[in-house]
């Protein structure tokens, strides 16, 4: 027998979707009206929004239902305490605003992440005032932090986890900072939207072809590679330098970094080459890049890379790691 | 991998709180509740928290619902009926045991919390005593703590969320002071109150069979208690008159029914000065409104004076109720009694009581008048051997005959009855009042105070030409029981009129302190109502207070106290703590004369500082310096020392740029 598919949206899902607007309409309203905040915001009590929870609902009809109660036997003793009841649910109210209203939110660096990795947003809450804040949380859409306290003058780092999927910038539009504290009677919550972005790496594959072979050349290169034979002298310590070559006695000497240098060496280097990969695909071209990149920069080896309109000549180190990361990430096919 | 069975110990920080939370709002329950209640209660909380602290797997489903079909079985067959204060409280204990043991999350712990508060409302439907308000705020203060506990971050401790607790019952007592004494009191019932509270006990009942009680209570429980506004009436004429009975079937005395007997108001000429006076009536769950006798006005909702002057109220008195009344003790009825008032305020059934009834006709007819008659039935009970006693000897059928010639003990009722029949025998229309007789006057707080143990029972005769006339035969018997001295407190007081109670002095004063402020507590507290409201808020000054005009004057407050504690909240989360290394650089940038931009850091600021500003670059890296070390360095003094020399030695520069200028 076949079935009639229900005309109608179902309720529940009617429900989610008007839900869903209201908030996204709710969220366009709040970035509007509050424009885009400094990497360091101090919330303001008119962007403190609050509203009851279900609990709190639950508890405004028990309390209805108690003064009525109260009401019908004339009892002054359960007035008192339906009264007390309605007075804990008011002050909870300003209470709960109060937990947020004045505290500090600055964004406190993210380090980059290969797409399909949680990118670590970390958020610096900090309490200025005297008294500590309790049930701190921070939020994005469908993950939330754990609720954390601040004492007075307490600063403290929040993590939001952001999934990536694709290489490239991502944007944090909006993350929010709610409170449920004192009786998760009331939630009351602010959004931020300040300027943040992460870098996202391509993903690396996880079966690359073979690297094209590595070259090997001696002696006399000193500028483009730095061998391990001879010491030939010292230089101004740059950035990839391995802590091991650093001048440690020079240091301590002189307070300055130092990096020492050797001649003669054989150094061995590989290029990675974007146009001599044999796949039609970009992104797929990236990634095995992208998996070149991190298994040569973990066997210490020199490496360069040529993209169409961009060469990195073979170099190790983080800060050559990070620069032809970032231009795998950020590259656009015919730019060049 | 399968879910661990067991617990895992996260409720340990809030669920001892929840639990005490729970087993204080019980507290009060427990002299009323069933023992298998009480047990289950306890035994569920143990065991629950014994689970959670081993990290044993809760119970199973099938023995958690066994064990809730078995529980709401018990409740129903301990009490017959589910809907009440008395079921339902035991059902609230149940639940709450039952749900301990389902109790997984955290979450879970709200449903506990908002039966406790359930379960401390009940408790103050059941009764109300002085201690009551005091154990109200204790068990919420509890409440709220573990309400705290619960939704508390595993670092906050239980310290911490008791003083926020406070601080919160705290800023929320003004605003719930405001709302009670405002919010309007109206006395329109919206549901049908159960009769089954604990409250409400009287020594009065409707009907009057001497026979059938052999023993009278002497409950010492207060009656009520009045705060006279000038004169207070003299011992013999504190009559305070209830109800009436007027028809007698050979037993018992009870009511005529509102459908027949004399219905036609009796007409009271009153006398003398008028005795006005306040009453904080104790909840009797009867329809009786007790005033002096003779009331004369009252203020009192839905109370009515019935064709013999008793005072009913259209439901019963089920919480405290305080009306004013004013009373005339001297006073007169009117003379006219129409024939069929008269036969039946003379009837007597046929045959009862016939060495009675020949008794009456007998001294009727040695006597000249009615009044000699009068005279001449309480000179007997006077004079011959009649004992006043709490427990008499039953007396079975033909009660009074047994009464007047064998047995010749009794207490008021059976010498008011035997007085009435004597009178009706003999012609005289007679009728039985019920009430209290006495009162003992509070030397501290000046009122009075009517016990249970007062309530009596009296006579009124109809006399031609006079109209109805009160007679206490009981007077007759015991004086002492109707004119017992005022002036010494020590003999004061029920059982010691009749002296089989002796009390010291220090007992008797502590009592009375006790029941000066509870005289104070019930009348102001507990039994404020819409007259006690309207007549406070005219003495603050509101003219003709209607509900409309409460509800919007509490409004206002609350909102106006409310604006106040928000601000006292901005106030304590608005001061930020200002680190002394952080004002000292402050001290320094002003120094400088340049602005520091948002986001710019000190080593940023004194780079511009040295580009921009005429100031010796040293000066301001050791500013800088001695910054960093005391803000992020370790902690000790002498940075934050040296960042004051420092902060010091820089000379404003605006004075070099304007005299370079």
């Amino acid at each position: 027998m076949s079935s009639i598919t229900w005309p109608f949206p179902r309720p529940r899902s009617l429900l989610r979707s008007l839900r869903t607007g209201a908030q996204a309409r709710a969220g366009r309203w709040a970035r509007k009206r509050q424009g885009l905040d400094p990497s360091i915001t101090r919330l303001r009590p008119g962007r403190v929004y609050i509203l009851p929870t279900g609990v709190g609902v639950v508890f405004g009809i028990m309390a209805f239902a108690m003064l009525l109660g109260s009401m019908n036997y004339t009892n002054n003793l359960s007035f008192v305490l339906t009264f007390i009841l309605i007075g804990i649910g008011l002050i909870s109210m300003h209470q709960c605003q109060r937990n947020l209203v004045g505290l500090e939110l600055g964004f406190a660096g993210l380090e980059p992440v290969h797409a399909g990795q949680t990118l670590r947003i970390r958020i610096a809450v900090t309490n200025y005032s005297k008294n500590p804040r309790y049930g701190i949380r921070l939020y994005l859409e469908g993950v939330q932090t754990a609720a954390q306290d601040l004492k007075a003058g307490e600063s403290k780092i929040f993590t939001l986890p952001l999934l990536t999927h694709k290489r490239g910038w991502l944007a944090l539009d909006r993350f929010g900072v709610r409170t449920l504290f004192p009786f998760e009677l009331f939630r009351s919550w602010a959004w931020l939207h300040m300027d943040i972005r992460g870098l996202v790496y391509p993903q690396p594959v996880t079966e690359a072809p073979e690297p094209p072979p590595t070259m090997v050349s001696h002696g006399h290169r000193q500028h483009d590679a730095r061998g391990e034979e001879d010491f030939a002298g010292l230089r101004k310590y740059q950035v990839g330098d391995s802590p091991r070559h650093v001048a440690w006695k020079a240091y301590a000497r002189s307070g300055q970094l130092l990096s020492k240098q050797f001649a003669g060496a054989d150094t061995s280097s590989q290029w990675f080459d974007f146009d001599e990969i044999l796949v039609p695909d970009v992104e797929t071209r990236l990634s095995i890049l992208t998996r070149w990149i991190i298994d040569a920069d973990r066997s210490m080896e020199d490496y360069g890379l040529r993209l169409p309109g961009a060469e990195f000549p073979p170099m190790h180190g983080d800060e050559h790691k990070r620069q032809c990361l970032e231009a795998l990430a950020l590259f656009e096919a015919g730019s060049a | 991998m399968a879910k661990p069975r067991g617990t895992d110990g996260s409720l340990l920080s809030s669920l001892p709180w929840t639990i005490g939370a729970l087993a204080v709002s019980v507290a009060p329950h427990l002299p009323h509740l069933p023992i298998w209640v009480i047990a289950a209660f306890f035994g569920c909380a143990g065991w629950r928290y014994v689970v959670e602290k081993r990290r044993r797997p809760l119970p199973s489903v099938w023995l958690r619902a066994g064990l809730a079909l078995a529980c709401f079985l018990g409740v129903f067959a301990t009490y017959s009926t589910i809907s009440g204060v008395g079921p339902g409280s035991a059902l609230l204990a149940v639940m709450a045991s039952l749900k301990l043991l389902e109790t997984r999350q955290r979450r879970d712990q709200f449903v506990l919390l908002f039966i406790s508060i359930f379960l401390v409302m009940s408790a103050l439907l059941r009764e109300q005593y002085l201690w009551s308000l005091p154990y109200l705020l204790v068990s919420i203060l509890l409440i709220m703590t573990a309400w705290l506990r619960m939704s508390a971050t595993p670092g906050e401790t239980a310290r911490q969320s008791f003083s926020t607790g406070s601080r919160l019952l705290l800023y929320a007592a003004p605003v719930a002071v405001a709302m009670w004494i405002l919010f309007p009191r109206i006395a329109i019932p919206f549901w049908a109150v159960p009769m089954d509270t604990g409250t409400g006990t009287s020594g009065i009942s409707d009907t009057m069979s001497p026979g059938d009680i052999s023993s009278l209570s002497m409950s010492d429980a207060v009656a009520f208690r009045v705060r006279f506004d000038d004169i207070v009436p003299e011992p013999r004429d504190r009559y305070w008159r209830g109800l009436v009975l007027t028809v007698f079937n050979g037993r018992s005395w009870s009511q005529n029914d509102p459908g027949e007997g004399p219905r036609s108001y009796e007409e009271v000429e009153v006398r003398g000065e008028p005795v006005s006076y306040e009453i904080t009536m104790e909840p009797t769950r009867q329809q009786w409104v007790f005033a002096l006798d003779m009331p004369h006005s009252w203020e009192l909702a839905r109370t009515f004076m019935g064709p013999q002057h008793q005072l009913a109220r259209a439901t019963p008195v089920d919480q405290r109720i305080a009306y004013n009344a004013v009373s005339y003790t001297e006073y007169k009825t009117n003379v006219e009694l129409s024939t069929y008032a008269r036969s039946w305020y003379l009837d007597l059934p046929d045959g009862s009581n016939p060495r009675t009834q020949a008794l009456a006709r007998e001294l009727r007819d040695t006597a000249d008048s009615d009044e000699a008659f009068v005279n001449s039935v309480l000179n007997k009970f006077n004079t011959e051997e009649y004992f006043y006693t709490l427990r008499p000897p039953a007396l079975g059928s033909n009660a009074t005959d047994r009464f007047l010639f064998d047995t010749r003990q009794g207490f008021c009722e059976h010498y008011a009855s035997a007085f009435a029949i004597l009178m009706r025998a003999a012609g005289i229309p007679s009728r039985v009042v019920l009430g209290y007789h006495g009162g003992e006057v509070n030397p501290i707080s000046g009122h009075m105070t009517v016990r249970q143990s007062d309530a009596h029972a009296w006579n009124e005769i109809w006399i031609d030409g006079h109209g109805w006339y009160r007679i206490d035969p009981t007077g007759a018997v015991a004086p002492d029981r109707i004119d017992y001295s005022v002036n010494d407190p020590a003999s004061e007081g029920v059982g010691a009129a009749w002296g089989f109670r002796v009390r010291t002095r220090l007992i008797h004063n502590i009592t009375v302190t006790m029941d000066a402020i509870d005289a104070k507590w019930n009348q102001w507290v507990l039994g404020y109502g819409p007259e006690n409201q309207s007549r406070l808020m005219e003495k603050l000054g509101m003219q003709d207070p209607s509900w409309r005009k409460l509800m919007l004057t509490m409004v206002a407050i609350v909102a106006v106290l409310i604006g106040i504690i928000s601000f006292l909240l901005a106030l304590r989360y608005g001061s930020p703590v200002k680190d002394p290394a952080a004002l000292l650089f402050q001290r320094f940038t002003r120094k400088t004369g340049l602005e520091p931009r948002v986001g710019e850091t000190a080593a940023h600021f004194a780079r511009r500082v040295r580009d921009e500003q005429a100031l010796p670059a040293d000066a301001i890296d050791s500013v800088t310096r001695a910054y960093h070390d005391a803000r992020y360095g370790p902690k000790d003094d002498s940075a934050l020392q040296r960042l004051k020399e420092a902060v010091a030695a820089i000379r404003q520069p605006r004075l070099r740029n304007l005299s370079a200028r």
